[in-house]
C-alpha cells in the first residue's frame, strides 16, 4: 500500500550576502536545513534515494527575495506552525523559512504553478546625471516595442523576449535621484524575464541619450556595472500563479 | 598593526559579481564559532581555494578546541582563487577573514596549515596579499605571529624562514597552550624575539630562527639545523601527542558551507595512526601511535554529527579505516541507523583483501560504482621491498570477490620509481591489471562483460623525510617518461585504461620534500615569477621554479636524483614524529634484501621507538583482523 505523504509549502527570503549563492547551492543548503530540522522528510526510491522537496525556479545570483518557494514531502504529518517553527530555528537568517502550509500531494509543481513573478528594482542614478520617471518609462517602452533583447550567456547569444515576459511596469521617483522600478514578469518553460539583462538594456538606452560618449557595451548575465546608474538592487517581491488559477 | 579589526566585506562585495563562486567569500555559514567580542584572535588559513580548504579535519578540530578556550576567537582564511586575488590586490583590498571579514594583518596568530609541499607558494601569495612582511625576520612587533603545523611540518626547513614558528604534531592541546601563553607574554609587553624564546619553550614548539644552519662531512648539500649558540632550545623538537585521543570530540566539524565541496560530507575520525608499515608512506610514520575510536562513540558520534550539520553522507576517516578492530560492527550499526533516511556511509579506501570488500559491500548499498585497491607494485618483489604486505592471492580473491559482488569497475594505485625497481616491474604492473580483467570475465556473466573496466593510476615515487626510504632518490624525469611508455606497451588489455602523474609537479614535490633552508629563495622567487596554487595543474609553470632555482644556483633536479649516505645528518633530524633512526635504517636495509616486517597492531612490538619516545602507545579498542 502506498503510504501517505503530506506536502509542506514553504515560503522563504533570500538576502543579504546570501544573495550571492547559486540556485544549487540553496537547494542543497535547504536539504541540509530539513535534516537539521529533523522533520520526517520522503525519500525517493530507487538506485539514488534522495529527499523528495523542489524548488520554485531560479533565482539569478545577487538577486534578493521576499518570495522564494519549496515542496517539502513529509511522511508524517507535522503541524504546519510547528514545521515552521522547526525550520526557521535550522536555516541561516538571511535565508529564513516565513510561512509554511500543507498543499495536496498531487499539486502542481512550483516551478510549473508560479509562472508570474513581481520585481523591485530600486536604482540610483549616476552622479551628475538627472533622468525623470517619464523618461525611464519611455524608454522601457521602446524596448518592449522591440520585442526582444539579444544578450550573452557565456559565449552564446541568447534572446530575452520582452514582449512576452513583461507584462507591465512601473517607474517612481524617490528621493535624492533615486528611482524605483516594479516589474510585473512571466516566468515559464517557454522563458522568464532576466531583471539583470533588462536594466542592462534600459542603461544601453538611456545612455545613448544621456551620456552619447559612453561607448555601448555587450549585455551578459550577472550584474555587471552600469553607465547610468550608481548601484541597483533587485528584488523578487512576489511569485504568484495567472490570476485565473490562484 | 598594519591594519586594525574591522568588517571590510563592503570593500569585497562589489568585487563579487566579476569573479567565479562569490560563494567562497561571503561566509555566514551554518556553525560557525567565531566570537566577536574576544580579546585575542586567532585566524587559522588553508593555503588554497574554500572548498579544498573547508572539509579539512585539522582545522575543524583547532578552530573548535580555539573557541571553546576563554577569551579566545578563531576565524578562518583561505587563499582567493587567482581572479579574487587580482581584483583585491586592483582594489587594494587586504586579504579578510571569514567570519568578521577582518584584515588578517589585524590577528594576534595568524595559523597556516601545511597539508603537502606543493601549498609552498600559497604561504607567499596568502602573506602578501594580508599586508604581513614575507620574511619571519622582517615582522615588527605588532606584526601577527604567523605559525604552521600540520601533516607536512616534518621537513619544514624549506619554510623556515616565513614562519616565526612551527607547531609540530597533533594540535587539539598545542595550539590553545600556545595562544593563551602568547596572549600572557603580549599582556607582559615582551619584544617578538624575546616573546618567540620563551614559545620556544612549549614542547612540540620549533621556533626556526633561534637554530642555524651548520655544514660538516656528516651533513649533506643542504647542511643541518642546530640550536643557535647561547639559544635554551632543544636540539630536537618531539611532535605532540593528544593526551587521549579516545577522549577528544569525535564531531569537530561545525562550520556547513553552501559551496558544493570537494568533500562535502560529516567526517568522523574513527582512528588516527597505520602501523602497516609501507616504507614509502610518511603519514605511516607520522601519525603513530595507532588509537582507535570505541564503536559505540563512533556510533553515536555520527548519529549526532548528522543531526548537527544535516549531511547526508558521512566518512568514516582514518589512514586506514577498515583496520578498525570494530569496523563491521560500526557498519551495519550505522547502516541499521540510517536505513531509509537517504544518507549514506563512506569509507575512504579498501584494504586488499576479502575483508576489504566485504566491508565495501556493506557501504554500498545498491550503488556499486569503482571500487579502489591500492596495491602500490606490480610484482611480489616490489611489494616485499615496499613492505605492502599483500599477496598475490589477497589480490586475485580481492577482486574476485568485487566483480561477484557487481561492481563492475575497479581502479588500482600504483607506484613507479620506487627504490629497486627495474623493468620486468613496470611490466608486472601491466600484467596485474590484465589479471584483474581476466578474473573479472571470469565471474561476470557474458552479457555484462562489456561494463568491465579497470582503471590503473600510477604515481611517481616521491622520497619523504622521515621514512625508510628518506635517503633515496627520486628517478629523473626522462626515465620515469620511459617507464610511463613501457608500462602504457605493456598493457594488452583494451579493458584497462592507463593513468599517470605528471613528472614536474612530481619533480617540485620530492625536491621540496627533500631539501634545506637554502630553498625557502627559491620558493619566493617562483612566487614573484608568477607562481601559485602549484597543486592546480593549470597554474603550475615548472620554468618559473627552473629560473628561481638557477638564480640561486641549485640545479633541482641534481638535487632530487641525489641520494643521500645513510649515515648522513639530514636536514630534517631536529624536527621528530618519534621514530628512531635505528628503526628507519633498519626498514631500510630490510627494503633491500627483500624482507617485509610486521604489523605491530596485530603482532609484537617492531621497535620503531615512537611509543617509547613520546610516552604513548597503541589503544586498540578489541582484537584486529
Amino acid at each position: 500500500m502506498e503510504p501517505t505523504l503530506f506536502k509542506l509549502r514553504v515560503r522563504y527570503v533570500k538576502r543579504g550576502r546570501l544573495r550571492y549563492l547559486g540556485h544549487l547551492e540553496v537547494a542543497h543548503t535547504i536539504e541540509r536545513v530539513v535534516r537539521r530540522a529533523g522533520l520526517p522528510y520522503a525519500v525517493t526510491q530507487g538506485f539514488s534515494p534522495h529527499m523528495r522537496v523542489a524548488f520554485s525556479s531560479a533565482l539569478p545570483v545577487g538577486t534578493c527575495s521576499e518570495s522564494e518557494w519549496y515542496d517539502l514531502v513529509l511522511t508524517e504529518y507535522v503541524p504546519a506552525h510547528q514545521a515552521l517553527q522547526r525550520l526557521v530555528a535550522a536555516t541561516p537568517a538571511d535565508l529564513a523559512p516565513v510561512e509554511a502550509a500543507y498543499v495536496d500531494i498531487r499539486a502542481k509543481a512550483l516551478t510549473a504553478y508560479l509562472t508570474r513573478a513581481v520585481y523591485r528594482i530600486d536604482l540610483s542614478l549616476a552622479a551628475g546625471l538627472a533622468i525623470p520617471a517619464s523618461a525611464i518609462e519611455g524608454a522601457l517602452e521602446r524596448i518592449r516595442e522591440r520585442g526582444s533583447i539579444a544578450y550573452l550567456r557565456g559565449k552564446k547569444t541568447k534572446q530575452l523576449d520582452v514582449a512576452r515576459t513583461l507584462k507591465s511596469f512601473r517607474v517612481a521617483s524617490a528621493p535624492c535621484g533615486a528611482l524605483q522600478l516594479v516589474l510585473d514578469t512571466r516566468q515559464d518553460n517557454d522563458g522568464s524575464m532576466r531583471p539583470e539583462i533588462l536594466l542592462g538594456a534600459l542603461d544601453a538606452e538611456l545612455a545613448a541619450q544621456y551620456l552619447p560618449d559612453v561607448a555601448p557595451r555587450p549585455l551578459e548575465t550577472g550584474i555587471s556595472s552600469f553607465a547610468c546608474f550608481a548601484s541597483c538592487s533587485i528584488v523578487r517581491v512576489e511569485q504568484t500563479p495567472e490570476a485565473d488559477e490562484a | 598593526m598594519r591594519h586594525v579589526y574591522e568588517d571590510r566585506f563592503a570593500e569585497i562585495e562589489p568585487l563579487l559579481n566579476r569573479v567565479e563562486k562569490p560563494s567562497r567569500y561571503i561566509d555566514h555559514e551554518w556553525g560557525t564559532l567565531a566570537k566577536p567580542d574576544a580579546a585575542y584572535r586567532v585566524c587559522l588559513i588553508y593555503p588554497d581555494v574554500y572548498e579544498v580548504g573547508l572539509p579539512n579535519q585539522g582545522i575543524a578540530i583547532l578552530y573548535n578546541n580555539l573557541n571553546k578556550a576563554e577569551g579566545i576567537s578563531c576565524e578562518r582564511g583561505y587563499i582567493p582563487w587567482v581572479d579574487m586575488a587580482d581584483e583585491m590586490r586592483a582594489a587594494g583590498v587586504p586579504l579578510l577573514s571569514l567570519e568578521g571579514a577582518a584584515p588578517v594583518a589585524a590577528f594576534d596568530v595568524v595559523g597556516f596549515h601545511i597539508p603537502h609541499e606543493l601549498a609552498a607558494t600559497n604561504y607567499l601569495e596568502a602573506l602578501d596579499l594580508a599586508d604581513i612582511p614575507l620574511m619571519a625576520q622582517e615582522r615588527a612587533n605588532d606584526d601577527p605571529l604567523v605559525v604552521a603545523g600540520g601533516p607536512s611540518v616534518y621537513n619544514p626547513e624549506p619554510l623556515h624562514a616565513f614562519f616565526d614558528a612551527f607547531l609540530v604534531g597533533e594540535g587539539e592541546d598545542l595550539i590553545v597552550e600556545f595562544c593563551e601563553r602568547h596572549r600572557e607574554l603580549k599582556v607582559a609587553g615582551l619584544t617578538r624575539t624575546e616573546l618567540l624564546r620563551e614559545l620556544a619553550k612549549i614542547p612540540g614548539v620549533y621556533v626556526p630562527s633561534l637554530y642555524e644552519l651548520v655544514h660538516d662531512e656528516a651533513s649533506t648539500r643542504w647542511g643541518h639545523t642546530v640550536p643557535q649558540a647561547g639559544e635554551d632550545v632543544p636540539e630536537v623538537i618531539y611532535k605532540r601527542v593528544a593526551a587521549d585521543f579516545g577522549a577528544t570530540d569525535p564531531v569537530p566539524q561545525s562550520v556547513v558551507p553552501y559551496a558544493q565541496l570537494v568533500h562535502d560530507r560529516l567526517s568522523v575520525e574513527v582512528l588516527r595512526g597505520c602501523a602497516r608499515g609501507c616504507r614509502f608512506c610518511q603519514a605511516g610514520i607520522t601519525y603513530r601511535p595507532v588509537r582507535e575510536r570505541s564503536a559505540d562513540q563512533v556510533v553515536s558520534a555520527v548519529v549526532h554529527g548528522l543531526e548537527k550539520t544535516g549531511y547526508d553522507e558521512v566518512s568514516l576517516t582514518s589512514l586506514s579505516t577498515t583496520d578498525h578492530s570494530c569496523v563491521k560492527e560500526i557498519l551495519s550499526r550505522l547502516n541499521r541507523r540510517l536505513a531509509d533516511t537517504g544518507i549514506s556511509v563512506s569509507i575512504p579506501s579498501q584494504r586488499l583483501d576479502s575483508f576489504g570488500v566485504e566491508m565495501a559491500l556493506e557501504v554500498a548499498g545498491e550503488k556499486k560504482g569503482g571500487l579502489t585497491f591500492a596495491p602500490e607494485a606490480g610484482s611480489q618483489r616490489m611489494r616485499d621491498i615496499i613492505n605492502k604486505n599483500v599477496t598475490e592471492e589477497d589480490l586475485d580473491r580481492a577482486v574476485r570477490a568485487a566483480f561477484q559482488a557487481g561492481w563492475r569497475r575497479c581502479k588500482l594505485y600504483f607506484m613507479m620509481g620506487l627504490p629497486g625497481e627495474r623493468d620486468e616491474d613496470i611490466v608486472a604492473i601491466a600484467h596485474l591489471a590484465d589479471h584483474v580483467v581476466e578474473v573479472a570475465r571470469e565471474v561476470v556473466s557474458p552479457e555484462q562483460r562489456g561494463g568491465i573496466g579497470v582503471s590503473i593510476s600510477v604515481a611517481v615515487f616521491i622520497p619523504k623525510a622521515w621514512t625508510p626510504f628518506q635517503w633515496c632518490a627520486q628517478l629523473d624525469d626522462a626515465e620515469v617518461k620511459r617507464r610511463q611508455q613501457l608500462l602504457l606497451a605493456s598493457v594488452k588489455s583494451r579493458a584497462v585504461r592507463v593513468h599517470y602523474h605528471d613528472a614536474e609537479t612530481s619533480l617540485i614535490e620530492a625536491v621540496l620534500s627533500r631539501g634545506g633552508r637554502d630553498l625557502a629563495p627559491v620558493i619566493l622567487g617562483a612566487w614573484q615569477r608568477g607562481q601559485r596554487f602549484d597543486a592546480w595543474t593549470e597554474q603550475f609553470e615548472l620554468s618559473r621554479w627552473l629560473e628561481a632555482a638557477a638564480a640561486c644556483d641549485i640545479d633541482l633536479r641534481q638535487a632530487v636524483q641525489e641520494p643521500f649516505p645513510l649515515d648522513a645528518h639530514l636536514p630534517w633530524e631536529h624536527v621528530s614524529p618519534g621514530v628512531s633512526r635505528g628503526f628507519l635504517e633498519r626498514e631500510y636495509r630490510r627494503a633491500l634484501e627483500g624482507k617485509t616486517t610486521h604489523d605491530c597492531t596485530r603482532d609484537t612490538c617492531t621497535g620503531c621507538g615512537v611509543c617509547p619516545t613520546l610516552d604513548a602507545r597503541n589503544v586498540l579498542v578489541g582484537e584486529r583482523l
